[in-house]
């Protein structure tokens, strides 16, 4: 099919040439059809100044078929799963046309993190979160923008009760494993990295945290 | 085609509240008549108390039946077809509520169903097209791009420059089919800019290229099974009528041979695309119905079965009329090398639930509640309730099959008391007696299971002759083969003629068919509440289960040449009689529905609710 390759390849180019939007797709290995995309959080959101990368699949029947894209960089958003980066998005599914593009895709993500739409959320948490509170959201949203995203602002927070709380963990996890010998910030970062969310879904066992601490 | 009898019918539903199923049963059993015998299965000669009224239809037979409710639109709205189409689908083919609605608001109907644009709204690029007078222009659509379309005006806008889409595309492809739109033209999703490039484009003039929009469409058939393809340009809501979709998949007649395998896949999507649209109406008709076997594609049409209310008194067991499974089949067949069996087996499905087989004489309700209480596995789980009790440590199930009390788990090697589920080291050596024991909690126990056990023992007597008439009907296959067998070997050793010897065939299909009654009486007799009447029905199923029996155990017997004249007789004699013995069981259960005979010790649909006897 090479009226699919000849269309990757100038959508490819034409974002290459185009500086001015911020966005970046790149190849991550030989194939044109295995992408990665990239663009800025926009500002005056909880997202800004962290940068976001898109893991983006073309299938065999693009532009006839929507682009498959989820997130790689972690990011707290109503939309997105915060687990797995799956992305909840009308264009993504039935409102797809085969005249968006990988760019023009990539801007409504972009535009996606300006307006949240907690009530079709993709993450049930995180959107209960946002329509509960909203500026404690915003926090959580925030930090993980910093920790994950290469954010601006402090990495670690000097007030340690309020980093257990924002990186949406709970105070009796992280105290369990500071009383296994571990540093409390050590803990926080790796129960943050595992996505640990206690006892319920998805279940972690101790050991894998202890391993993920000792590493 | 005009029609004053359905005019009539319209004008006499709209008294009604909104007739969606009141849809002139009458009105159907006529259409139906209008098509002749060409699509009618042969009626039987008499109707019997268990049978329902029914038609089979091809699809070219749906096909009618769906033009005359497109020209009927036609004529009432003064609509062209593919409109009517249009519109008709996005209202599930609810001729009543379309005229109610479109006469109510003719442009938002229409816009909903993408058959027109929008007229407020963000202005479209090109100058609007009479609403009505929409679609069927295809032909003068098809345009080349070239040095002639430089004299049309509209065309030479880019599709880009909609507002719907501009902030979508990057913006140096806008500039650049911007500027040089007056020169050539570039499809926007292929980005081919070949000078003589064919474009097709909706009514809303968004162009692209036809080798684009042939993909495009074949994808949605084939990938999404779509038959509403809207227009590609993002937030259009303008639907590809049939003729667009007709011209684009096939090759316009006396042009090149083009791609060969493209345009055998194009041919492919538009059947598809037209099997699709049966599918919808038949879908949205609740007299209608697709017969569920693989690859057929002829549809059901059973009136008397569409409510539910009629569920309740009547198993609509119907058969499209087709035989086989396809192209396939004669590959099973050769292969087993089977003269007859499942060859050719008749379409047999319900028309009111989703079983795929004759669940007579059993209703749908029922049979669905016992096939749901058989596949969950409850009853398994209430096993191992009543039998088993698990490691206080491990938690693996244990099942305590003699011996004493002195438990020791198999898999962590715990040792437990059966009775308390303590720990043995705390009984000491008071061996076999435990401390612990709570009579008063122990006899309770004891109920509970004993009762639990009861229950199970009363599902598992029909569960076990269910599943052996089942068994049964499914070794068929190799009774068949067998029979043929035996059949060569009798017009060998004596003097039958193959006409002869049929018998044996015919006496092995009237097995396997009173079997599946024999089956489906089980799960009746299940949920059958205790009195005169459930014994009434046991008596006739323990008659034919007999009747059955002896006549399978006939046709096991090994055939002896001398015998073969009494075999013959008697095994005709013993298949008439099972043929009457399965009559008298369906046709007594149906004249028992249609009495409200049954009562059931179970809440089931259209039923009072059972009294509070013991079961």
């Amino acid at each position: 099919m090479d009226a699919r390759l000849r269309r990757v390849n100038k959508e490819i180019a034409d974002c290459k040439n185009d500086k001015s939007s911020g966005i970046r797709i790149d190849l991550v290995d030989e194939s044109p059809f295995h992408l990665k995309g990239s663009f800025p959080g926009p500002q005056d959101t909880p997202y800004e100044g962290g940068y976001f990368e898109v893991d983006i699949v073309i299938p065999e029947s693009y532009p006839f078929q929507p682009v498959k894209m989820k997130f790689i960089t972690k990011i707290y958003h109503p939309n997105v799963s915060s687990a797995s980066g799956a992305i909840c998005l009308d264009i993504l599914k039935d409102a797809w046309s085969p005249v968006l593009t990988l760019k023009s895709t990539l801007i409504s993500l972009q535009s996606l993190l300006c307006s949240p739409e907690p009530s079709d959320p993709q993450d049930a948490e995180v959107a209960k979160h946002y329509m509960t509170s909203k500026s404690s959201f915003e926090d959580t949203a925030r930090y993980w923008t910093q920790i994950y995203a290469g954010g601006p602002g402090p990495k670690e927070k000097s007030d340690g009760k309020d980093e257990v709380a924002i990186a949406g963990l709970e105070r009796a996890h992280v105290d369990r494993f500071e009383a296994l010998g571990f540093q409390r910030g050590k803990v926080i970062d790796a129960l943050r990295r595992l996505n640990y969310r206690g006892p319920n879904v998805p279940k972690i066992p101790d050991d894998r945290v202890v391993e993920e601490l000792l590493k | 085609m005009s029609d004053m009898s359905d005019d009539n019918d319209y004008y006499s539903d709209e008294d009604m509240f909104d007739g969606t199923q009141d849809e002139d049963e009458s009105g159907d059993e006529m259409e139906l008549d209008n098509f002749g015998d060409d699509f009618k299965v042969p009626a039987k000669d008499k109707k019997k108390s268990y049978e329902v009224d029914y038609d089979s239809l091809s699809q070219q037979a749906v096909e009618k039946l769906m033009a005359r409710d497109i020209n009927h639109i036609c004529s009432i709205l003064g609509v062209e077809v593919d409109t009517a189409s249009l519109l008709l689908r996005d209202q599930k083919w609810n001729k009543e509520k379309l005229i109610e609605k479109y006469m109510d608001n003719p442009t938002k109907v229409s816009v909903d169903a993408g058959a027109t644009l929008p007229e407020t709204g963000p202005p479209p690029p090109a100058p609007l097209r009479n609403s009505t007078s929409s679609s069927s222009q295809s032909s003068n659509r098809r345009t080349t791009r070239g040095s002639k379309m430089l004299g049309l005006g509209p065309k030479t806008k880019s599709p880009t420059s909609s507002p719907t889409i501009s902030h979508h595309v990057p913006q140096s492809l806008k500039r650049a089919s911007s500027k040089k739109a007056e020169d050539f033209f570039v499809c926007q999703i292929c980005f081919n800019d070949a000078p003589n490039l064919q474009t097709l484009a909706l009514d809303c003039d968004h162009a692209f290229c036809t080798e684009c929009w042939g993909d495009y469409i074949v994808s949605k058939i084939k990938e999404e099974s779509e038959h509403s393809i809207r227009c590609m340009a993002e937030g259009c809501a303008l639907v590809a009528p049939d003729h667009f979709i007709r011209d684009t998949l096939l090759p316009a007649p006396g042009a090149p041979v083009g791609d060969v395998e493209r345009e055998s896949q194009n041919i492919a999507a538009w059947t598809r695309f037209q099997e699709l649209i049966v599918r919808h109406f038949v879908g949205c008709n609740r007299n209608l119905k697709f017969c569920p076997y693989p690859s057929c594609t002829n549809t059901v049409s059973c009136p008397s079965a569409a409510s539910k209310a009629s569920l309740a008194s009547t198993v609509p067991i119907v058969s499209c009329g087709a035989r086989g499974i396809g192209p396939q089949d004669q590959e099973i067949s050769k292969s087993q090398q089977l003269g007859f069996g499942l060859q050719g087996k008749e379409h047999r499905f319900c028309f009111g639930c989703p079983i795929e087989s004759d669940h007579r004489p059993v209703i749908c309700a029922v049979s669905k509640m016992w096939l749901k209480k058989c596949a969950d596995d409850s009853e398994t789980a209430n096993w191992i309730k009543s039998n088993t009790k698990e490691c206080p440590i491990c938690q693996s199930t244990i099942e305590k099959n003699g011996g004493c009390n002195h438990m020791t788990c198999k898999k962590c090697k715990n040792e437990f008391c059966w009775v308390c589920m303590g720990p043995w080291s705390e009984h000491g050596t008071a061996w076999y007696s435990c401390n612990r024991f709570d009579e008063k909690a122990g006899v309770d126990a004891r109920d509970a299971q004993s009762k639990s056990r009861a229950s199970l023992e009363r599902y598992l007597h029909y569960y076990n002759r269910w599943a052996n008439h089942e068994q049964s009907a499914k070794l068929s296959v190799d009774l068949y083969a067998k029979t043929e067998k035996k059949m060569e070997d009798m017009q060998i050793t004596s003097a039958l003629t193959w006409i002869e010897v049929q018998f044996m065939k015919k006496a092995v299909e009237e097995v396997e068919k009173c079997r599946t009654t024999l089956k489906w009486t089980y799960s009746m007799a299940y949920y059958l509440a205790k009195g005169n009447e459930k014994e009434l029905f046991e008596d006739n199923q323990r008659d034919l289960e007999k009747a059955v029996e002896d006549l399978s155990e006939l046709l096991e017997s090994p055939i002896e040449p001398d015998t073969i004249p009494t075999l013959r007789q008697s095994v005709t004699n013993k298949t008439v009689y099972v043929q009457k013995r399965n009559e008298i069981v369906l046709e007594d259960t149906a004249n028992g529905f249609l009495e409200g005979r049954w009562k059931w010790n179970v809440a089931v649909d259209g039923f009072d609710d059972p009294e509070e006897t013991v079961l």
